[in-house]
């Protein structure tokens, strides 16, 4: 047990399956001698050499299609993508090839192929890098998706999507690189897409991932100071989502918020809200509310784009207002 | 800015507040501490005071409507303008449905109610972009909950109500106009009442929070195993005396009672679930009827306390008691209760209930032709036996003979 970074997780995981398996390789911009961005790779060219950790020009669709094409012939392939502002260039690769040839080859092709890339809002990196596609990459069949929020789930689910045959994307965070939390490597690791509840609660469910797993938990302590008791869970798993877990933890509250980082339009939080209202009406004693980032391109100004994704005090107030029914539930 | 003011918690079981007044209205300047509204618990009115200073903003919560504890009452704002805007948003605060209950043939009795209900539908104005605090709601315009057409049940409680096999109608919507599954519960939990349909046409009103809570209270008794123990004893020696020396009768009464108590600490005891409480000071609780129902202020350490000074106390009680004031630790808490109905010369005869928390209640009823007043005795026979409450009567005989103790 030791405490270590995300990206230490993320550099330990790859690692880690660098040596169990020599069909596993990695490609991006700056994985090698740079060592990665955000310096996942730190250390692996020198310890496996170019062939293995492997720079590649700035062609997202082309090196994320050779990563197609090495799954296809039985290589494990890791695809590093910058941000996921610049998975939009290869989407080609990702939506039209990797997500269908499985399928359109009546599973005669595997495709063990993991992306990995980090989304959200960092720190005033501008609109065009700050997005967060997660809700476009969830909506397409075929797809796999993660999205751990602690060092512990970035080395499990890292390590688990490369053993994996499926097309599997793991969404990163910029800001949660640099975050500090405890790493097990010989604990056993649940299963890749199971959600988990961080915090038992009475009066609430609060259903959300990566980032935003520490607001609400940090919110859940300040609610439980004046007598609200906030469960958390974690989905871990964007594609698919564990609904068991969901749906039990509502079936115990029988209120339910929803906090996304991404905006609130066709998003995350929709597609939970649809299902969950579907599956766990009768347990449902207020409609289901989601706080979630607005829809706009993410200003530059810190102080805009602080308001632009959800904070703590909007995150206390749907909470107060859920448990009060203070309102009708239009968010 | 503006920060909201909330239904207080004001005691332990305390579930809901009814607001009787505001003492503010919107826009008035607010010091902390100061009052700004009334709020009416179990027996007592108590004030709801600022906690900040600034200005008082709205949408004030309704007076006698039954609101949840830490639910939003109003709000207090830094700036005049901004207790003013909030009250252009006024409409939003949703009266809670006043649904009262009717035998009547429910063609009669709806309509007017509903159209309550529905009132004036004033439309909303869209908020402004700039407002604060409104975190990252989208900028629709609520709709006003009053505008709905009856009562919304959420899917959690139609299904507890089915499962209960409770009539969703005998729930009572929350301030949001909706009934959620605590108010199915609160219908299931409630005792079974008789059922009136068949008598007289009949409207169920809601009764006052005092009346409430002695109904409470009384029924809360119904487990205690009561023996009652009367005796014919002489009050007149005691009259006169009081007369002569300006005290009360019922004050003289409680003071003999706290010092016979006193002498046989049994009667200071109580049983409870835990076992039992054993007290070494006599606090003594008197009935009063206030015409709206009963109270019962206390007298602490009735029996060793100088009188004069029991007299002060009680002068101050009975002056809270008609300005509604009394809070709980003046009338919560006796060891041993009082009550005297002497003053109907009808009343011959009558035995009191024993409230929880005490082991008996001393029942005085008005003097009779021959000079002797029947006093009743009720204990809690889990603490008191037969022979100790003919001796406390006895005791009791003697004291009211020799009045030398009311010197």
């Amino acid at each position: 047990m030791s405490n270590v970074l995300y990206w230490q997780a993320l550099n330990e995981a790859m690692d880690a399956e660098l040596a169990a398996d020599e069909t596993v390789f990695t490609v991006g911009e700056d994985v090698g001698l740079y060592g990665g961005t955000y310096r996942v790779t730190e250390g692996l060219l020198a310890k496996y050499g170019e062939w293995r950790v492997r720079d590649t020009p700035i062609s997202e669709n082309s090196f994320t299609g050779l990563g197609v094409g090495a799954a296809l012939l039985g290589l494990r392939p890791v695809v590093e993508i910058m941000t996921i502002n610049f998975a939009l260039l290869a989407m080609d690769a990702i939506v039209n090839m990797a997500a269908k040839i499985p399928f359109m080859s009546g599973g005669q092709f595997p495709m063990p192929l993991t992306i990995r890339m980090p989304g959200g809002v960092a720190r005033q990196l501008g609109a065009q890098h700050s997005q967060r596609l997660e809700a476009m990459l969830m909506g397409i069949p075929g797809l796999r998706m993660v999205v751990p929020a602690t060092p512990q789930d970035a080395y499990w689910q890292l390590r688990q999507a490369i053993r994996s045959d499926d097309p599997i994307i793991v969404l990163e965070h910029e800001l949660l690189y640099f975050r500090t939390g405890e790493l097990d490597e010989t604990a056993v690791a649940p299963p890749l897409h199971q959600a988990r509840v961080s915090r038992p609660g009475r009066d609430l469910t609060c259903i959300t991932y990566s980032r935003m797993v520490s607001l609400a938990l940090e919110t859940a302590e300040a609610l439980a100071a004046e007598g609200i008791e906030m469960e958390v869970v974690d989905l871990r798993s964007l594609a698919p989502i564990d609904w068991k877990t969901c749906e039990q933890s509502v079936s115990r509250t029988h209120r339910c918020l929803i906090v996304e980082e991404d905006n609130e339009c066709g998003g995350v939080g929709a597609e939970i809200t649809a299902t969950l209202q579907a599956r766990s009406f009768f347990q449902l004693d207020a409609p289901i509310r989601r706080v979630a980032g607005l829809d706009l391109p993410t200003p530059f100004n810190g102080a805009l784009e602080a308001q632009s994704i959800p904070q703590k005090k909007d995150v206390v107030q749907a909470a107060k207002e859920l448990v009060t029914n203070a309102t009708g539930g239009v968010s | 800015m503006k920060k909201p003011i909330l239904m207080p918690a004001l005691s332990d079981t305390m579930q809901t507040g009814r607001l009787t007044r505001w003492n503010k209205s919107v826009g008035d300047p607010v010091r902390t501490g100061e009052s700004v509204a009334e709020v009416e618990t179990d027996k007592a009115i108590l004030d709801v005071e600022a906690f900040a200073d600034g200005y008082l903003a709205g949408p004030l919560a309704p007076t006698d409507q039954d609101i949840p504890i830490r639910q939003t009452i109003a709000y207090i704002a830094d700036r005049p303008e901004a207790a003013s805007d909030a009250t252009a948003q006024a409409q939003k605060a949703a009266p809670a449905a006043d649904r009262a209950e009717s035998a009547r043939p429910q063609a009669a009795s709806r309509p007017a109610g509903d159209a309550r209900r529905r009132g004036p539908v004033t439309p909303i104005p869209p908020p402004e972009p700039a407002a604060e605090g409104r975190g990252h709601a989208a900028p629709m315009p609520h709709s006003p909950p009053s505008a709905a057409p009856g009562v919304g049940v959420s899917p959690y409680a139609r299904a507890l109500a089915r499962d209960l096999g409770v009539d969703i109608a005998e729930a009572q919507a929350g301030p949001d106009g909706q009934v959620h599954a605590r108010h199915v519960l609160a219908v299931a939990l409630q005792p079974q009442g008789a059922d009136l349909r068949l008598g007289p046409p009949y409207e169920i009103t809601r009764p006052g929070t005092l009346r409430a809570a002695v109904a409470r209270n009384m029924s809360a008794t119904l487990q205690t195993p009561t023996f009652r123990i009367s005796s014919r004893l002489p009050l007149g020696p005691l009259h006169q005396k009081t007369k002569t020396k300006k005290v009360s009768l019922t004050l003289a009464l409680s003071r003999a009672c706290a010092l016979t108590v006193a002498e046989d600490p049994w009667f200071n005891h109580a049983w409870t679930p835990k076992g039992l409480a054993i007290r070494k000071r006599v606090d003594l609780g008197i009935a009063v009827d206030t015409g709206a129902g009963l109270i019962t202020p206390v007298l602490r350490d009735a029996a060793n306390r100088p009188l004069e000074e029991l007299a002060e106390d009680w002068r101050i009680l009975l002056e809270k008691v008609k300005s509604g004031r009394l809070a709980p630790e003046h009338y919560q808490g006796a060891s041993f209760y009082l009550s005297n109905l002497g003053i109907f010369p009808e009343v011959v005869e009558f035995d009191a209930i024993v409230p929880a928390g005490a082991s008996a209640i001393l029942g005085v009823s008005a003097p009779g032709t021959d000079g002797n007043t029947t006093l009743t005795l009720s204990c809690d026979h889990r603490v008191i036996f037969g022979a100790d409450a003919a001796r406390f009567l006895q005791r009791l005989r003697k004291r009211l003979e020799d009045l030398s103790w009311l010197a």
